[in-house]
């Protein structure tokens, strides 16, 4: 067992620290987490600038093979979201790199591969993830949306919901039903590829809690798309999807994102006096810090294990989970900690009122983000059940 | 012992719930939020006026009905269950309530019909810069000038300030031997020159104010209560403010547990209903322990309160309790309802915003359990 890294890797880790903070410096304000990058045209402008700040150096292609413009390793790639985590740094498209491009590589024909990676590694494109349907949650393979072929085009009919990014993104993956009379639900469902200007598309925001524009409903009415953009097989789309299963994220990102906002919370108690008293000398607080402090180091345990499984390409999508459900829960516990230290402060949204630039007010709402989307908390804890623990798996 | 409400408690919950269902809509509450101006509706004000529930706690002599504090739970419960903005908390709980309790006959003559009667809209302003609830929190200072008081200072998330006609604002008028002595509580005309008030953009949306005072003289007639001991007066507004809140809040756990438990039946996800995952049904049999014992919790203490049984431990016990059950069950309400739960235009987050704002008003958990501890013996 060897936590330690090489000299190199410490130089190379330190180097996208370095870089992510510099791009820091330019970060508009009141900006944090996804809502910002999607929500306003400041925003989304700042996602483009980081993206291709990190396209210029070659770090969106970490970890591929290099006859798609891939460099660096595996390890690499965990270090670079280490840097975006702690610096809140936008300009990795969690969509067309953090999924669809692992995809491609995985299933994904020769042709399409030489078309999309290299304008995915240059951040030429955005894509959206459009797989939620109104009826289908979690229980994905339950979608209903159409794509019929006719000729060398399918037209799709139906709706897609909670579309992050639909209102911004230039192409769209999505899951479809290609065969509307396949003897199981998850058979006749095909991995597509398409333009978001295809006419027949139409994109409606829905707001998010906090009155931010995150994600958005879709509606296809006769949107005609190519054939040829279909990923992997027709009818196999399911296949394509648990192909990803296999990618998962080591969830670094969120947690290095916690150990910065413990720091933050460390600098305001250190700052502030209530009653006369620095918060920092308030038993109630430093004990309840050095609690999530603890919770904090036990996720990034874990998380550099998942990594290093990763990289070894070993499966190690239990122990995803385990991480992706435990700091999803310990995000929600350190936004309530942090709305709790700033007492009647943790309520003011972000004005001239706000500490922290009202990060808090905004975070004790997006926390869910975390526990809901990609697979809520309770189907992870499933998967864990099912395939971690051999659990009989309820019919 | 009869652990139930009386007929009359039974008549009173159901007329309020039915007139809040009815006059107040989920759609109403999401104009009013989003109303900067107001933030309350006239009509609504009206109405309530008229059903005489801004005088329920004001005895009958000044144009109240000469209920008690336990029905004022009832009704604030029916509030916090269909989360009606608008200054009625303020004007009753922060405004007629001090007035009882330790106003002047005079004052008690003035204020208190005209507030039964819907013209008044009154709220209090105690928090400052630090946002605590201990008196050290108080700096705004009260010096005497001829017949009057000059009030120099700022008050931070003053409820509905910017629509009330009168605040009552806690003061220092003596650098006493304890932050709690030199305290004094003065009802101020917020028409009064050099009153300023600005809302402070928040979670709950629920318009809460800046209010600078500049110079600000208020009559030696309008002290209420004893002038430098009024800290047993806000000690009061705490402790009865708190329960107040309590009692809003399981309204809100209320309709939570039942939106949770309708949509879990309806919503179907891999062919059954998701209420059929027991992994879903245990987190719904917390969130109905947790709605079982807060309510009875509040249901005791605010009999206790309208008993005149002391109750200060109680009172501190059932806010930090009600604090974390409210805003946990909440968090499991959005979590059940998936997507969907996170969106502005369900319902849900209407609830979740609110049981963080629940928490914070008249002290958040750390600060009652802290009161408990004390009052339980622990040394210090
Ligand atoms: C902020 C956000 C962004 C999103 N972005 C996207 C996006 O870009 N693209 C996209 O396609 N989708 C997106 N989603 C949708 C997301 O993937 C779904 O919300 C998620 O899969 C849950 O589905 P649902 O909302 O239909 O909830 P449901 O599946 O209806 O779940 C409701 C509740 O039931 C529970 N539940 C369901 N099945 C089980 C079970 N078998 N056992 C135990 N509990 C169960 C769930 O955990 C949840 O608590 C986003 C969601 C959010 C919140």
């Amino acid at each position: 067992m060897d936590f330690k890294l090489t000299d190199e890797q410490v130089a190379r880790r330190n180097e996208f620290f370095e870089v992510c903070g510099e791009l820091e410096k330019k970060k508009p304000a009141n900006f944090s987490g996804i809502e910002s990058i999607y929500d306003s045209d400041e925003g989304w402008q700042y996602h483009l600038n980081c993206a291709k700040e990190f396209a210029k150096r070659g770090w969106i292609a970490l970890g591929w093979p290099s006859e798609y413009g891939g460099q660096g390793s595996v390890m690499d790639r965990v270090f670079f979201a280490e840097a975006r985590g702690y610096y809140d740094t936008p300009g990795v498209d969690i969509f067309g790199v953090a999924m669809l491009a692992p995809t491609l590589l995985g299933a994904g024909s020769e042709e399409m591969k030489r078309e999309f990676l290299p304008k995915i590694a240059a951040a030429e494109i955005m894509f959206c993830e459009l797989w939620s349907e109104p009826n289908a949650g979690s229980d994905l393979a339950a979608l209903t949306t159409t794509a019929l072929r006719d000729g060398d085009e399918y037209v799709l009919n139906g709706q897609k919901t909670w579309s992050t990014g639909a209102h911004r993104s230039d192409w769209a993956f999505a899951l479809v039903r290609t065969d509307p009379h396949a003897e199981t639900k998850h058979r006749g469902l095909t991995f597509l590829m398409f333009d978001m200007k295809t006419p027949g598309i139409t994109v409606k925001p829905i707001l998010y809690m906090d009155r931010g524009h995150l994600y958005n409903e879709v509606f296809f009415d006769d949107a005609r798309v190519p054939v040829k953009y279909v990923v992997g097989e027709e009818n196999k789309g399911w296949g394509v999807t648990q192909l990803l299963a296999g990618f998962e994220r080591s969830s670094l990102d969120a947690i290095m994102m916690m150990r910065r906002q413990l720091e933050g919370l460390v600098e305001y108690c250190n700052e502030t006096k209530v009653g006369g008293e620095l918060l920092a000398k308030n038993p109630i607080i430093r004990n309840r810090i050095a609690e999530l402090a603890c919770q904090v180091e036990a996720a990034r345990a874990l998380a550099y294990r998942v990594a290093d499984q990763q990289a070894k390409n070993e499966m190690g999508a239990i122990d995803a989970s385990a991480v992706k459900v435990f700091a999803g829960d310990l995000s929600a516990r350190l936004a309530r900690l942090g709305a709790d230290i700033l007492g009647p402060y943790g309520q003011v949204r972000s004005s001239k009122w706000a500490p922290l630039e009202g990060f808090y007010e905004k975070q004790y709402q997006q926390y869910f983000i975390l526990t809901v989307s990609m697979g809520t908390n309770e189907i992870q804890r499933n998967i864990i059940a099912w395939y971690g623990l051999g659990l009989p798996r309820m019919r | 012992m009869d652990i139930a409400f009386t007929e009359e408690q039974e008549m009173l919950r159901t007329m309020v719930s039915d007139f809040l269902v009815k006059e107040c809509p989920k759609s109403i509450v999401r104009e009013l939020e989003e109303d900067e101006e107001k933030g309350y509706s006239p009509q609504i004000w009206k109405a309530m006026a008229d059903l005489g529930w801004l005088g329920l706690i004001i005895p009958e002599e000044y144009g109240g009905m000469g209920m008690t504090f336990q029905e004022l739970t009832i009704i604030l419960e029916q509030m916090g269950a269909n989360i009606l903005p608008g200054p009625y908390f303020s004007t009753v709980v922060k405004g007629a309530m001090p007035i009882l309790d330790a106003g002047s006959e005079e004052q008690k003559r003035e204020f208190l019909p005209r507030i039964a009667s819907g013209e008044l809209i009154f709220t209090m302003a105690l928090l400052e810069a630090d946002g605590t609830y201990d008196a050290s929190g108080i700096a705004t200072k009260a010096a005497p000038q001829g017949d009057s008081f000059v009030i120099n200072g700022t008050k931070l998330f003053v409820e509905m300030a910017h629509v009330a006609d009168y605040l009552i604002c806690v003061a220092r008028t003596k650098d006493g031997a304890s932050p709690e002595d030199g305290l004094t509580l003065f009802i101020v005309d917020v028409r009064s020159p050099g009153i300023h008030c600005e809302v402070i953009p928040t979670m709950g949306m629920d318009k809460l104010c800046e209010v600078r005072f500049e110079n600000v003289a208020v009559p030696k007639k309008d002290v209420l209560g004893e002038l430098d001991k009024g800290w047993p007066i806000i000690e009061q507004v705490i402790e009865k403010g708190g329960v107040a809140k309590a009692a809003e809040s399981i309204g809100g756990m209320q309709t939570c547990l039942d939106m949770t438990v309708t949509y879990a039946k309806e919503r179907v996800q891999y062919d059954r209903p998701i209420g059929a995952f027991q992994a879903l049904q245990h987190i719904m049999a917390d969130m109905w322990i947790a709605t079982q014992t807060s309510k009875y919790l509040v249901y005791m203490v605010a009999w206790m309160e309208s008993e005149g049984i002391p109750c200060a431990k109680e009172a501190a016990i059932a806010k930090a309790y009600v604090n974390e059950a409210y805003k946990w069950l909440t968090d499991r309400t959005v979590q059940l309802h998936g997507g969907i739960g996170t969106s502005r235009d369900h319902d849900v987050g209407l609830y979740y915003r609110r049981a963080k704002t629940a928490d914070i008003a008249f002290g958040a958990t750390d600060f009652h359990r802290e009161l408990v501890a004390d009052r339980m013996g622990l040394l210090r």
